[in-house]
């Protein structure tokens, strides 16, 4: 070891003794070789130029850069023209698709190459006749194909038009270029060019919103949710009355939950008096816990409810309130207000018609529903009938079940979005379902997610705000105090296998999830692609809704996509 | 092979003595097994099966509202509890000891909006919570008292 080390050493020595030697006895005039070209065989989109390099190659190899110094010639100048002028020495300017060869000359020494000019051809815009909701937006993209046979996405680059700003305008804004803005109900002609070539598609926006009388307004941080809401949170607004009376009052800022069952508002947000239900021996009253181990406690109320423009519903619903009573130990943390919980109430509409269902049915000690005497609450039973309900089973008619309906939002997200909560499943025209796959679900209403080779129990929640599912060290999670959220250095893309409970059928769901600082830094508040590290289940948020009608159909209840618990989309 | 005979044996020996004991006031988390008994009585739950695992025992513990696994090292100390159920059961019994830790540890963890689940870690306690109505989940752990070889996933 010892001994090779010293050969190598000496070795190098010797080479340097031999090389200074050449260099200093070189006195003869070098000559020049040869030339080379670069860059080698380029190819340039037509309406560009591309500065080329001369580099000459001497006798002693020696290297020297003959840009300025050569004589530049194109073979075929109407393709391209090439300079020769002080400060265009070398610079091709492209004039047609086609091939021409670029050559430097120096003396009786020339190098070339040959530059291809290719032209953009056609753009198409997709996606192709789209037809929007008024209030929605949709990300338009344009594929430019050139001469050559390749295509790229030129969105960016490209500058839109849409012909009627009555009905859609479209974005020409760095980060959002392409997205239409619905404005209005009407058809407008959606335009993308570069240069003298475009390509068009059709824009139609309905009205969806007011159509049927089966709608209920979804505003994701829009107008219908409060000032300063935590982002990817989907508002209604559901009217409630004193049974039996006109007295009725609208109520927003309540979220749209399909993980829960059954309506639920805080004191502070209610006005008109409601009818108490009353207990084994007192009121009755609930406590209702959430997966993050919040809390929401207070009497059962009957009460007249009006979603969209459905007949009015009786049916129990939870008033929120911390001071009814006293708080048994399952509520200690109850949720005191709505700043607290981030919203005036929830409306649960997953797929069960009751939120306890039989257990509550047949015993006192079920942990939700209390019946309270003075400030004395303990345990009882409640019959299916006094139970919070989900009050679209009880619509005469749009009530096997309901589509969440979210258009599609770019990466990077968007300020607010607007879609619907339809009611019914094959009940009236705009419910019909077509082209779906039901997988049918557990008894406590969940499927199953093969997800990075492990398989976790899931469901499908508006009511979660991210894609939330153990990332398995997939995805790393931000810096605190955001650790509850990944922050990939770039957007990744995935994709999971969702199956019915029973492990059939099948089908590969794909997703993003991007940098939630970097997201956040935008001022946008909804997003498709942010997620977080979550234990022991995968929870398929508000991201899996943009972008497609997300239908529930309700246990019991019968549709032409077969008898419910079941998700569909 | 004889480990797990030995635990088998050493489980039928807890078993009597769960019915031997039957006033502990002693709760669960971090308690030797006897504690089971308390935190049934005090869930008002009825005793479900006793697993035999390598390294461990879990204890089914069934009330109307939830069930309860309570996770025996083969020292007999519960080292972890898991639960799912209609709502999460009451912690301040379960944890024992660490229950004051725990509501520490709960107080500054800050709530996030819009999630279904639920983190809270101290120094010496790990508790999470996940679900939905009807299948509230969860389950909290002494990492220091996890037997060797034994992965927080088999915990569920």
């Amino acid at each position: 070891m010892k001994s090779s080390n010293r050969f190598v050493l000496s070795l190098i020595v010797a080479l340097g003794i031999v090389c200074g030697a050449a260099g200093r006895g070189d006195a003869a005039p070098k000559k020049l070789v040869s030339i080379v070209v670069t860059p080698s065989n380029p190819s340039i989109v037509l309406g560009t130029t591309l500065q080329f390099t001369a580099t000459g190659t001497y006798s002693d190899s020696s290297t020297r850069d003959l840009t300025k110094s050569a004589t530049w010639r194109s073979s075929a100048k109407p393709v391209a023209t090439i300079g020769n002028a002080a400060g265009s020495k070398g610079t091709a300017i492209s004039r047609a698709a086609g091939t021409t060869t670029i050559t430097a000359k120096s003396g009786r020494i020339s190098g070339s190459t040959i530059l291809t000019v290719t032209a953009l051809v056609v753009i198409t815009v997709s996606p192709a006749n789209p037809t929007i909701a008024l209030g929605t937006t949709l990300q338009f993209t344009a594929t430019g194909a050139y001469s050559d046979g390749s295509t790229q996405n030129i969105t960016t680059s490209a500058t839109w038009t849409s012909s009627a700003a009555s009905v859609a305008i479209i974005s020409n804004v760095t980060g959002s270029k392409g997205v239409a803005t619905s404005k209005a109900a009407g058809t407008t002609t959606i335009m993308a060019a570069s240069g003298s070539v475009s390509g068009s598609t059709t824009l139609t926006v309905t009205s969806a919103v007011s159509e049927g009388n089966n709608l209920l307004p979804i505003s994701v941080n829009g107008s219908l949710c409060s000032a300063n809401s935590y982002i990817n949170k989907p508002c209604v607004s559901v009217t409630v009355c004193t049974p039996g009376t006109t007295t009725c009052q609208a109520i927003d800022d309540i979220l749209l939950d399909t993980g829960s069952f059954g309506l639920r508002i805080f004191k502070q947000a209610l006005n008109v008096s409601l009818l108490q239900v009353v207990g084994s021996s007192g009121s009755l009253a609930e406590c209702v816990q959430f997966g993050d181990g919040s809390e929401d406690w207070g009497p059962i109320q009957r009460a007249g409810v009006k979603l969209g423009n459905e007949p009015e519903v009786q049916v129990p619903i939870q008033v929120i309130d911390s001071t009814f009573g006293t708080l048994p130990a399952a509520c200690r943390n109850a949720d005191r207000s709505p700043a607290v919980a981030g919203f005036n109430g929830i409306l649960g509409v997953g797929l069960f018609t009751h939120d306890c269902g039989s257990a509550c049915a047949h015993s006192a000690r079920n942990g939700m529903y209390y019946s309270c005497s003075g400030s004395i609450c303990t345990g009882t039973s409640v019959p299916l009938s006094n139970q919070v309900q989900n009050p679209v089973a009880l619509l005469p008619q749009d009530n096997n079940g309901v589509i969440v309906r979210l258009p599609n939002i770019p990466r990077g997200g968007l300020p607010s979005v607007d879609g619907s909560l339809v009611f019914g499943i094959g009940t009236q025209s705009n419910n019909v379902p077509s082209g779906v796959t039901v997988y049918p679900a557990s008894q406590v209403g969940e499927i199953v997610t093969n997800f990075s080779g492990n398989t976790y129990n899931s469901f499908i929640d508006s009511g979660s705000n991210g894609l939330f599912f153990p990332s398995s060290g997939l995805l790393p999670n931000c810096p605190s105090p955001v650790s509850a959220w990944f922050c990939p250095t770039s957007t990744m893309s995935f994709s999971a296998v969702n199956a019915g409970a029973s492990g059939s059928p099948s089908g590969v769901v794909s997703f993003e999830v991007g940098n939630f600082i970097n997201l956040m830094n935008s001022f946008n508040s909804v997003f498709a692609d942010v997620g977080g590290n979550g234990a022991g289940q995968f929870d398929w948020g508000l991201p899996f809704f943009f972008g497609r009608d997300t239908y529930y159909g309700f246990e019991g209840s019968a549709s032409s996509l077969g008898t419910g618990p079941y998700f569909a989309y | 092979m004889k480990t797990r005979r030995y635990t088998l044996s050493f489980g039928l020996v807890l078993l009597l003595a769960l019915f031997a004991t039957s006033h502990q006031v002693q709760a669960a988390l971090g308690e030797p097994v006897d504690s089971v008994e308390s935190d049934r009585e005090a869930l008002s739950a009825v005793k479900g099966a006793i697993t035999v695992h390598t390294g461990y025992t879990v204890h089914q513990v069934d009330s109307d509202s939830t069930s309860v696994r309570e996770y025996v090292s083969s020292s007999g100390v519960v080292f972890a509890i898991a639960w799912n159920g209609l709502v999460h059961p009451d912690l301040t019994q379960l944890m024992g000891s660490y229950a004051g830790e725990y509501e520490r540890g709960l107080e500054q963890t800050p709530r996030e909006p819009g999630r279904r689940s639920l983190l809270v870690e101290t120094n010496r306690i790990v508790v999470e919570k996940w679900g939905h109505m009807r299948n509230l989940q969860g389950r909290a752990y002494l990492p220091a008292l996890m037997p060797p070889g034994v992965s927080v996933d088999e915990i569920k």
